[in-house]
């Protein structure tokens, strides 16, 4: 009778077990119908199928975020999301813009932009591309607050439809970086049919766009699975799958690419970089990214940093050349901006420079009235960017050399993002930023008297004026020389202190031809097989 | 029987509210969500629009009671990485979690058995010495050293075996490996001495001197009846195992509900933290009472009346 019992007792809890993974069980929530099994996908050799299909296999560090292409800030989800989707206009690979969904464009007056769309052009579920996709798409995220890219849109005021091939879209102040604006994250085009008939959790199952490749199917933190749309309305897409895997442990991505599991592995340390060079059937690709290291400065009355010779001093003491060669393995490039080549507005003059003069840094502190040198506190990450922690005791070891004693406050990311939007640090912080936008207007955001305020506390009448007029300034070569003044007095009075521009490392296969793009967008269709 | 199953199952429901509250509030004090949702460029405006659309600028325990309302519907919140429904994001990745626990507990059981035996029944030989050096070895190992390790050797230098991801059988063999070691250690020295308290009692004897064969006395006699701290060692091993796959399966990209904590814990994804731990939680229950049903199986003299 008791074994009996037993018998019931363990069956009963078996058959919960069974029952919570066959709940668990049902077709993930991303899985398309009539998948192949993962299996066959996970056996697949890269590059090229077992059935003769041309495969192309990415490795990144993390899994796309959604395919709510307004509801996300992650630059790795959008450089997959591009191959799915496309914006009105799109940057090529020396970044200039070109037409994409939109053929031709002209400013109407200074608020109202036309553009021209392509005809002929259907989403993946075959419905027609047209002026209501682009009046969805676009006020969706100028709209909804809480749409995460809706800072970057709320510039819009409205889309207004002229013919089912044409739109105005009507912005609320002059806006001359429309085009970089809608040639970046958040401006993919939605199918606003498909979306409003099945509901916007049906196209997060299952997302349409118009893109040269159309979702198959998303098995979470493993894989994303896409395949040739063959109606695109451009060049014949070159594949006929993509797979892009999230791989987060970055000797298991290194791995999987010296084995020949993947193509193209992205953000390979610098300590494997000549492991790849060197191993047969892979090599190692490095370029430049959007990315720029900086320290922040505190010009709050009352600080040590107040002194712009102090700050000097902390500018001449680091040498951004070492920190790139020692510790990123080259994998950098010492700047005096945050508006890198390739930017709209960058000044060529700050650009691969570096002001490293230990002895006059101390000579600066004595002329500062600091001839024992100064404490400081100094806030870093650890484990947000490559190699921060390393880079960050580093400095403090040559910022010791010259007098400046820094008492190094190294933050998990989460807990330093906090205290970095609480304006909470001391007089020195680290970070790095990067610039969808392609232009000085974003890289100077922080630095005017109203955005400063707390954080750094710089405030210059003139750096307000010429970023208010260029924010607005219609007529470019006068922008850009207005962005070009302002560099040059921000390099002068250092509230922040441009070290070096990130590179991106990739380990790629050696059966492709692979360039890294600034923007680190990963366009299938401008990889091709050798 | 019946009354102490019901018992049993009765005693989770506060266990679950006690892990309601810790859990909410350990998630709340250790980190801000909002500020990893907002971009580099947001406002202190966006900022502010963002907490009130979350919800979070309530007071913390409207925020609890609100949350504790939700879960009693089954509701444990949006996730806001995902922006989808939290407990079906969890329920979705424990296949994998579950299939990666099973394989490595069969390594376990496939490796102490016959190792933990040996020890008691060849006690203070070279193979005993052997065996016990090498339990302490694999419990000291640790899982991420450990799985590089076997990636290296087996995937990248002798490419026998596909390095991450899951699929095919074979995908399953390192990541249950680097996960089994350490349990199969454990269970190596437990059933060692289990058996040895055993082979020592006087009904072993008995048997002996009846001039059974050896074998009959230790696998029927000594055997099952050195089980109880085995079985009990297994159940606890749960916690072990699923704490195992947080960094076993960011090791092997395997995509289970370890890869998934780990990332919701990384991102404070509220959330999925909260349907995550009370999913542990009881599966962790329900391996302790599996456990105490699995006690009267081996031993008829234990009851539950």
């Amino acid at each position: 009778m008791k074994k009996r019992l037993a018998g019931i007792g363990l069956a009963a809890i078996l058959a919960l077990s069974t029952a919570i993974v066959g709940c668990s069980s049902q077709p993930a929530a991303t899985t398309a119908p009539k998948q192949e099994p993962s299996s066959q996908a996970a056996a697949a050799p890269a590059a090229s199928g077992n059935t003769g299909e041309k495969v192309l296999t990415f490795a990144s560090g993390s899994d796309i975020v959604s395919f709510d292409i307004h509801d996300h800030n992650n630059t790795s989800t959008e450089a997959v999301h591009v191959n799915m989707f496309n914006y009105l206009v799109r940057k090529d690979k020396d970044q200039k813009i070109q037409p994409d969904l939109a053929t031709s464009w002209e400013i109407v007056n200074d608020k109202t932009w036309r553009f021209k769309l392509r005809e002929g052009v259907s989403f993946h579920n075959g419905d027609p591309f047209t002026a209501e996709d682009v009046k969805f798409t676009l006020e969706r995220v100028a709209t909804d607050q809480k749409l995460l890219e809706y800072g970057n849109y709320k510039q819009i005021k409205e889309v207004k439809i002229v013919d089912p091939h044409t739109v105005d879209i009507i912005t609320n102040e002059t806006e001359p970086v429309l085009l970089n604006r809608l040639s970046r994250l958040g401006s993919s085009m939605l199918p606003s049919k498909y979306i409003k008939e099945k509901g916007w959790e049906e196209f997060l199952k299952n997302p349409v766009g118009t893109g040269p490749y159309k979702f198959e199917k998303w098995e979470r933190d493993d894989r994303l699975t896409l395949v040739k749309n063959d109606y695109y309305f451009g060049d014949k897409p070159k594949w006929d799958k993509l797979v892009f895997r999230s791989i987060p442990e970055d000797a298991t991505r290194v791995a999987e690419l010296l084995t020949g599991g993947v193509d193209i592995a992205v953000n390979i340390p610098p300590s494997d970089m000549e492991r790849i060079e060197s191993n047969e059937g892979t090599h190692a690709v490095t370029g430049p990214t959007q990315r720029v290291m900086q320290l922040s400065l505190r010009l709050t009355p009352g600080t040590v940093t107040e002194n712009p010779k102090v700050r000097e001093a902390i500018d001449l003491a680091v040498d951004e050349k070492a920190i790139v060669d020692s510790i990123l393995g080259g994998g950098g490039t010492p700047t005096r901006t945050r508006v890198t080549a390739g930017n709209f507005g960058a000044d060529p003059g700050l650009y691969n420079q570096s002001l490293y003069d230990p002895e006059r840094a101390k000579q600066l502190l004595a002329e500062a009235g600091y001839p024992n040198g100064i404490d400081i506190t100094f806030s870093a990450t650890s484990g947000r960017y490559l190699k921060d922690k390393e880079t960050a005791e580093l400095i403090q070891a040559m910022l010791a050399e010259v007098g400046i004693r820094a008492k190094l406050d190294l933050m998990e990311w989460s807990k330093f993002n906090e205290t970095y939007k609480a304006k909470k640090f001391g007089e020195l912080f680290m970070i790095a930023y990067a610039n969808s936008m392609f232009d000085a207007s974003l890289a100077f955001d922080r630095l005017s008297t109203e955005r400063a305020k707390g954080e750094s506390d710089y405030s210059n009448g003139e750096v307000d004026a010429l970023l208010k007029e260029a924010e607005k300034n219609m007529n470019l070569e006068e922008r850009a020389k207005q962005y070009v003044k302002v560099q040059e007095i921000i390099a002068e009075e250092r509230p922040q202190i441009y070290m070096y521009q990130m590179n991106a490392n990739y380990g790629v296969s050696d059966r492709i031809d692979f360039a890294p793009r600034l923007d680190e967008m990963l366009f299938a269709d401008e990889v091709t097989l050798k | 029987m019946r009354q102490y199953l019901l018992k049993s199952l009765l005693q989770v429901i506060p266990v679950l509210f006690l892990i309601s509250v810790i859990v909410f509030v350990l998630v709340y004090c250790t980190g801000d969500p909002v500020s990893l949702m907002l971009s580099d460029t947001a406002t202190d405006e966006d900022r502010r629009i963002l907490i009130a659309a979350l919800g979070l600028d309530q007071p913390l325990h409207v925020q609890y009671f609100t949350f504790i309302g939700h879960l009693l519907q089954g509701d444990f919140g949006n996730s806001f990485r995902y922006d989808m429904p939290a407990l079906p994001i969890v329920l979705e990745r424990l296949p994998a979690t579950f299939e990666l626990a099973f394989a490595a507990m069969l390594v376990a059981t496939v490796i102490s058995f016959p190792l933990g035996i040996l020890s008691a029944t060849k006690r203070n030989s070279f193979l005993d010495i052997l065996f016990s050096g090498s339990s302490v070895l694999g419990k000291a190992m640790p899982h991420f050293w450990l799985g590089i390790m076997l990636i290296l050797l087996f995937a990248v230098e002798l490419k026998a075996l596909p390095v991450s991801g899951r699929g095919s059988w074979e995908h399953l063999i390192l990541p249950a490996f680097t996960l089994g070691t350490g349990i199969a250690a454990e269970m190596t020295r437990l059933i060692r001495s289990s058996m040895l308290e055993i082979l020592n009692q006087d009904y072993i004897r008995t048997a002996r001197s009846k001039g059974l064969l050896e074998s009959i006395v230790v696998y029927k006699h000594a055997l099952r009846n050195s089980m109880i701290p085995v079985v009990t060692i297994m159940a606890l091993q749960t916690s072990t195992l699923i704490g195992g796959t947080l960094i076993t399966e960011t090791i092997f990209s395997w995509p289970g509900m370890g890869q998934l904590i780990i990332q919701a814990v990384n991102t404070r994804d509220m959330a999925i933290v909260q349907a995550a731990v009370f999913v542990v939680a009881f599966l962790v229950i329900i391996s302790n009472l599996l456990a105490d049903l699995l006690y009267s199986v081996l031993d008829p003299r234990i009851t539950y009346n």
